[in-house]
């Protein structure tokens, strides 16, 4: 008898919400913190407005984000006692708390709505998804979370 | 876990949001010697803004020996005022251009502000008022209409002048009309749209005749729209009126507004909006005369050599030649209305020095401004504390009944009063 995967309880024809729509706000918040880089050095406005519009658009996917992975998560005992699960839903609060500062600290008129609050906010929430992502990664990949069974066979 | 975490993120921001300095006193930002604080950056600007109520039966206040009256009502944001030799008096209706939407935070802006903001369409005309025998005002008709944006008016001789927010306009004028539909002739453009922040361009007459003055505002608060879009503003034009030919007649005015001559030194005189998001009290409005080829800061200082760290590059050359402006008015007042009292009609106390129309402030967790002021004056200098003449504009629990704007002095010595949110005009007298 084959091992039965846990499974992604927000899905569509079997495929996870979350998975699908994470690699949105995590290209927004790496997109940020290189917008702000090149924001730092230049002082052309025109970076420093698209980081808050990638910060925007990052924040209101999460919320849809959030949600499918918080169903799943709940969803299923087995990705609760996934140490696994654990850091990837720690970690990734933090990443949208902090955005959400990071969000406020780009509303600034100017130079100081990216430096140095907002390119360090930016900076420590690319850190974060790199440990959150492996994690996220570890899931799928090492305990089939999501995956269907007839998948693996 | 993750939610707890995110309900404590939530309370955290809050927290923060409170956070910051306590409003002081205006009136130790009052004066030629301001205290200025140390800058406070907010991670959420406090924004209070007032609910409107309209005025009913009721009207603005003054203290005692002076009386007020309408003199119109119902117009769409009278924002401008001016007054014709033969004492018709000029209203101009005017709203915002549309603006473009450059970051998530002006399409939040725009919804706030909007809230203290009359919610009428403005006109974008300029309307006449013409009093009659018996004293009382004609009902408005209309003088110019299909405006953009107007602001500024100045009659020179037969040539009567408005300042669109994009172009100065020459109208043919003789007096005792009440309607002018001839086409007007461009005399120069001025700097207009797409973003067009500051858009209310204020004009005058240099006393000879010879040349305009017009208040150019900046297009930003503090060159968040970045540099190239502040190319010949935040500055006072001197404008040739025969050649149209203009220069730099004053920089680093961020918004300056209500030009007018001092009566008795013929020296050029503005009010000023200084900028925003550094603190409650900072940076405070003023009040001052414009020196010819002098610098006032904007964006890379305030009050003379007090950098503000926003702006990159900074331009420390620019900032050592700052002055620093004659008159404080306190922080965030929005002063848009200056008129100088030379008349009789009023009580002496009033006479010799400068009006002010306070608009009021949305980006304080105190409100501030929202009055008519009145600044003594002697030889032709700021000389004492300034008073509160017409108030009740600010109701009790934070509501708003109207916010004066421009002011003008009709021919019989009245004050008069534009009030956009009101729709009104006020007229102030010497009581009986």
């Amino acid at each position: 008898m084959p091992r039965q995967n846990p499974r992604s309880t927000a899905s569509i024809g079997g495929h996870p919400i979350h998975a699908m729509l994470v690699s949105i706000p995590i290209s927004c918040f790496v997109g940020t913190f290189f917008t702000d880089l090149v924001y730092w050095k230049t002082a052309i406005i025109m970076w420093a407005n698209m980081s808050a519009w990638l910060l925007t658009v990052g924040l209101v996917v999460s919320i849809l984000v959030v949600l499918a992975g918080l169903i799943d998560f709940l969803g299923d005992r087995r990705i609760r006692a996934l140490r696994a699960a654990w850091i990837h839903g720690v970690g990734n609060a933090l990443v949208i708390v902090l955005s959400i500062f990071n969000a406020f600290v780009h509303s600034r008129d100017a130079y100081t709505s990216v430096v140095p609050t907002g390119l360090i906010l930016s900076g420590v929430v690319v850190l974060i998804l790199a440990v959150t992502a492996w994690n996220g990664a570890t899931l799928v990949y090492r305990h089939g979370v999501g995956v269907r069974p007839e998948d693996r066979a | 876990m993750t939610r707890a975490k995110l309900g404590l993120g939530a309370a955290l921001l809050l927290a923060l949001a409170a956070c910051g300095p306590k409003p002081i006193d205006p009136h130790r930002q009052i004066g030629a010697n301001p205290y200025l604080p140390d800058i406070h950056q907010y991670l959420v600007p406090p924004m209070l803004v007032p609910k409107i109520t309209p005025w009913g039966g009721a009207t603005p206040t003054v203290p005692s020996g002076l009386k007020i009256q309408a003199l119109a009502s119902g117009l769409k944001n009278p924002r401008s005022l001016y007054v014709l030799p033969n004492g018709d008096i000029l209203v101009a209706e005017a709203g915002p251009p549309k603006t473009e939407i450059n970051r998530p935070k002006e399409f939040i802006m725009s919804l706030v502000e909007s809230q203290a903001h009359s919610k009428t369409k403005p006109g974008n005309r300029i309307l006449l008022i013409r009093m009659t025998a018996t004293g009382q005002p004609s009902a408005p008709t209309v003088f110019i209409d299909h405006l953009t944006s107007p602001f500024g008016m100045v009659l020179v001789g037969n040539d009567f002048y408005v300042a669109d927010t994009n172009a100065v306009l020459k109208f043919p004028y003789q007096a005792g009309e009440t309607t002018i539909t001839a086409l007007p002739v461009k005399l120069t453009d001025l700097p207009g749209g797409p973003i067009d922040h500051h858009w209310t361009k204020s004009l005058t007459a240099s006393p000879d005749g010879t040349k305009l003055y017009a208040g150019v505002g900046s297009n930003s608060n503090i060159t968040e729209n970045g540099m190239p879009a502040e190319l010949d503003r935040a500055s006072v034009w001197e404008i040739d009126r025969a050649t149209g030919a203009r220069r730099l007649y004053a920089t680093g005015l961020r918004n300056p507004n209500g030009l007018q001559f001092e009566p008795q030194t013929h020296v050029l005189w503005a009010v000023v909006n200084e900028r925003d998001e550094l603190g409650p009290d900072l940076v405070p409005d003023y009040l001052t005369s414009v020196k010819d080829g002098a610098f006032y800061g904007w964006p890379y200082s305030y009050y003379g050599q007090h950098v503000d760290p926003r702006v990159v590059p900074q331009r420390p050359d620019l900032v050592a030649k700052a002055i620093p402006p004659d008159y404080a008015l306190s922080s965030h007042v929005a002063p848009l209305g200056l008129v100088f009292y030379n008349a009789a009609n009023l009580p002496p106390a009033y006479r010799g020095g400068a009006f002010v129309g306070e608009h009021g402030s949305w980006d304080r967790s105190a409100l501030n401004g929202y009055k008519v002021v009145y600044i003594p004056f002697q030889n032709g200098r700021p000389n004492g504390m300034a008073q509160d003449v017409v108030t009740g504009f600010l109701g009790s629990d934070n509501t708003v009944r109207g916010r004066p704007v421009g002011l003008a002095i009709d021919t019989a010595g009245g004050l008069l009063i534009a009030d956009d949110v009101g729709g009104a005009v006020w007229r102030v007298t010497a009581a009986p």
